[in-house]
């Protein structure tokens, strides 16, 4: 990036802007510890500046330098995924966007409130709930994820499964544009504020949305075990299928019972089968009649058993803790599948042969968003520690993939590496579609190149699935134990 | 997941790869809120030490990063958030520890500890007039250190010597005079707790004040220890246990004890018309589990309407004075307090009372500069006011 500019910007925005070396490498990587060795010689992750614009007239005017430049731009607040979504690949302007935060307004008779896209969803949730009211959903790392950032990927967690994804919540959005241009987007206009979810920053900066609220209601908590993932699914569907909607439902996998018991914070001490977490909110009534719901699976079925309720609530209130898990590591890698629920006992069938085959322990564990689809966490321990190990073990993550993938699934997210797969993640004409989009608003290819629409050079699908089966094959013959 | 979290803490080495970079500490943080860079976030410093310690290059400890380490209050709102259960208080102690070690730490720290060893106490005054506040009691000479007292008083720097800060300690005499409690002090035998030692890293050195104190307390046949101060509350109660093995001592904060007198009826309180808020000091709550005695003494006064503040107990917001932020970054410090200030306005309550004179005194210097009506009083100030 030109040096005259970086000054210009540090001259403009002063303590808020900085090239420091020092300050620049924390924003060169997300959650995932992908080791330099294989980062460094393929992307320039390290932002030549960084910035923190506090509103949204700044942000237009950074991103009229950078459109006039052609300097690459990655917005970023949470940066709480582990896909690098909010990593430059091509270093340029890192816009961090955490200054553009709090409630704009509340519309409590249109039950709805206006905020800006850099706020937490726990600090949304707060702010609601001292008024009597609380998102419709929110995502399992609520105290860190950001309302803009969770719209840029694909929106789905805790309350999905009752009031559907974060896009059919959404009223409207502010964007600011590649060119700098500012425009309020509804589902009228052109664009509509559809092409944005899930766009993982590629399109734009989005700065303020408008989003449904509900009712803070009274919540009551299940928590059944089931011998097998058989029974699991079978009860996850006499679920579904009841009159009363859950809130949220999820479950952890024989596995990952064993991983959590064997840290001391399985629940009511588990140690065997699977468990389904349901939470339920509403009036009285539908608590009364989700009680019921449960209570007549409960007696219609020996071999689901209840757990304690007030284990059932610990559950909820430990809701965003599942990354306690890596207590367990030190290092945690794994896959986050997209799955038809139909097909999760098959899936978790195969990812045992998989551990098996790699003398790996696999474990899952996951969140039904919808009547039809779960977000599937499958990980295994590792130690970045040693670095030639850890990158082999980066070929267990395509094989859990590829599992995913038999079974009708795909990842769920794409950043910079899931980039290979995208073209399981779409179909051919959406994929065509997405990129239209893409040339349309950003014709300079400007916001977070390298992500969503297709893979750089060396992570094309065809290296990527050979090197990583050569990695796999390695990892077969030698890694048993790492 | 079932388990409500318990902290862990195993090496700084291990505990360093266990965080998985989620970045719920960063939110809760009051350094992140007010500095907003990446390396002022709880998350941000541990993946630097991942690579300094964990990594094994301690030759990447720099001066940026000594100066982040440096900006944190130690309050603890990090570890209520982990999602991985770290407790990072004492990942943050250990790293002060390591660069203490290495000798990189910042010269105000050096200063610290110099200080104390020449001093035994945090000021350049002669540790014998510790009892110099006392003078304004009407029998001063009754709290020169005596062997059996029922109760001995560990009063602490900040109240012996800093004159802004001695009503508190004239507070506490009258209320257990008033009470006819048996009590007595250290005076001049009395050490610095240790705390501003183990903050600064040099924890070797904070053991012999323990072990001084430790000591004394020992030759007076004390067996109960009350202190006002919350740091060193949490010294004696959490970092003295080595030292008083085999030793019978009931640590308590004088918030707990004045509240037992209360109960006891050994206190009667009249009424006031007043607005009260509470601060929750770090060491005292967060850190130390202690959130109901403070609410049962300000709601056992007829006619106080108390007031919780927007961010209480475990969610408790910071001063800004913990750590010795103070000592190296009072500008950082001065804002964090500024972010309680405003939480304080929005409540209108009149009174605002704590139990750590180093929170009162950030509190009282934000809102004078705020120019709120609203004072700030020491929990057994309020007492004394209602007795």
């Amino acid at each position: 990036m030109n040096k005259e500019i970086v000054q210009e910007l540090l001259d403009k925005y002063g303590d808020r802007a900085t090239d420091s070396m020092f300050e620049r490498s924390l924003y060169a990587r997300d959650l995932a510890p992908v080791p330099s060795l294989l980062v460094n010689p393929l992307f320039n992750t390290l932002p030549d500046i960084i910035v923190r614009p506090a509103n949204t007239e700044e942000i237009a005017e950074i991103m009229r330098t950078a459109y006039a430049n052609n300097i690459p731009v990655t917005p970023r607040a949470g940066g709480s995924t582990v896909y690098f979504d909010s990593v430059p690949i091509k270093s340029g302007i890192l816009m961090d966007l955490n200054l553009i935060k709090g409630v704009v307004g509340l519309d409590q008779d249109g039950m709805s409130v206006t905020v800006n896209a850099g706020t937490t969803w726990s600090e949304l949730d707060e702010y609601l709930n001292n008024k009597g009211l609380a998102p419709k959903s929110f995502p399992s790392s609520a105290p860190a994820a950001t309302i803009g950032g969770w719209f840029c990927m694909m929106g789905y967690g805790i309350g999905s499964m009752k009031y559907g994804s974060l896009l059919s919540q959404v009223k409207s959005i502010e964007v600011v544009f590649p060119d700098g241009k500012v425009q309020k987007l509804t589902r009228e206009t052109k664009p509509a504020l559809d092409w944005f979810v899930a766009s993982e920053g590629t399109l734009g900066v989005i700065t303020e949305l408008e989003i449904e609220v509900r009712k803070l209601n009274n919540m009551k908590h299940f928590l059944l075990q089931l011998p097998d993932a058989v029974r699991m699914l079978d009860t996850m569907k006499a679920i579904i299928s009841a009159p009363i909607v859950p809130y949220n439902m999820h479950f952890s996998d024989q596995e990952c019972l064993k991983a959590m018991h064997a840290l001391g914070f399985a629940p009511a001490n588990i140690e065997t089968g699977c468990i389904i977490g349901i939470d339920y909110e509403g009036s009285d009534e539908e608590l009364k009649q989700a009680q019921e719901v449960i209570d007549s699976l409960t007696a219609a079925n020996r071999i689901v058993n209840p757990v304690p309720e007030e284990t059932a609530e610990l559950e909820w209130e430990e809701r965003f803790k599942a990354l306690k898990l890596k207590r367990g590591g030190p290092s945690v890698l794994g896959a986050e599948v997209w799955l038809p629920i139909e097909n999760l006992p098959a899936y978790l069938n195969d990812v045992q042969r998989m551990s098996r085959g790699y003398s790996l322990n696999l474990f899952s564990y996951g969140h039904v968003v919808t009547p039809e689809y779960a977000t599937v966490m499958t990980t295994f321990y590792a130690d970045e520690t040693h670095t030639i190990k850890y990158i082999i073990n980066l070929s267990m993550v395509k094989k859990i993939h590829d599992i995913g993938h038999k079974y009708g699934g795909h990842p769920y997210g794409v950043g910079l590496w899931n980039s290979p797969m995208v073209g399981r993640i779409h179909k051919p004409p959406q994929l065509t579609e997405l990129r239209k989009r893409k040339q349309n608003i950003d014709s300079k290819g400007i916001m977070n190149p390298g992500k969503v629409y297709r893979s750089p050079l060396m992570l094309n699908p065809f290296n990527y699935s050979m090197g990583m089966n050569v990695l796999a094959g390695v990892r077969k013959v030698f890694g048993k134990g790492w | 997941m079932s388990k409500e979290s318990e902290k862990a803490y195993s090496t700084l080495e291990k505990e360093s790869l266990i965080c998985g970079r989620c970045g719920y500490c960063r939110s809760a943080c009051p350094v992140y809120r007010v500095v907003g860079w990446e390396s002022a976030a709880p998350r941000g410093k541990i993946s630097m030490a991942r690579e300094i310690f964990s990594k094994q290059n301690p030759n990447k400890v720099s001066d940026d990063f000594v100066k982040r380490l440096s900006q944190c209050t130690l309050c603890g709102a990090c570890a209520n958030e982990c999602s991985t259960d770290i407790d990072t208080r004492k990942l943050w102690l250990d790293l002060r520890r390591r660069i203490a070690d290495l000798g990189k730490e910042p010269k105000a720290y050096g200063a610290i500890r110099d200080n104390l060893l020449a001093n035994k106490n945090i000021t350049t005054f002669d540790n014998d007039d510790r009892l110099e506040w006392a003078q304004d009691l009407d029998e001063p000479e009754q709290l020169e250190p005596r062997v059996g007292a029922d109760v001995a008083y560990f009063v602490g720097c900040v109240s012996a010597f800093f004159p802004q800060a001695a009503q508190i300690p004239l507070a506490i005499a009258e209320i257990l005079t008033e009470s006819e409690v048996d009590f007595t002090t250290m005076g001049g035998e009395e050490w610095c707790c240790g705390f501003p030692l183990i903050s600064t890293g040099f924890v070797e050195n904070s053991e012999e004040f323990i072990k001084h104190n430790v000591e004394k307390i020992k030759e007076l046949d004390i067996h109960t220890l009350i202190a006002s101060c919350a740091s060193c509350y949490h010294v004696w109660k959490h970092d003295s246990e080595d030292a008083l093995e085999g030793y019978d001592l009931k640590v308590m904060h004088t918030t707990e004890y004045l509240s037992e007198l209360i109960k006891q009826g050994k206190i009667e309180l009249n009424e006031l018309d007043e607005i009260v808020t509470f601060h929750d000091p770090c060491d005292l709550g967060r850190n130390g589990g202690i959130y109901d005695a403070p609410r049962e003494i300000i709601n056992s006064i007829p006619g106080v309407q108390f007031v919780e503040l927007a961010h209480n107990k475990a969610a408790s917001l910071c001063c800004g004075g913990g750590g010795n932020l103070q000592s190296v970054d009072p500008e950082t410090a001065a804002k964090i307090t500024q972010l309680r200030v405003e939480e304080i306005k929005a409540t209108g309550a009149t009174i605002v009372v704590s139990a750590c004179q180093q929170c009162e005194q950030m509190l009282i210097a934000a809102i004078q500069k705020a120019k709120l009506p609203v004072r700030v009083l020491d929990i057994s100030q309020l007492i004394l006011e209602a007795l």
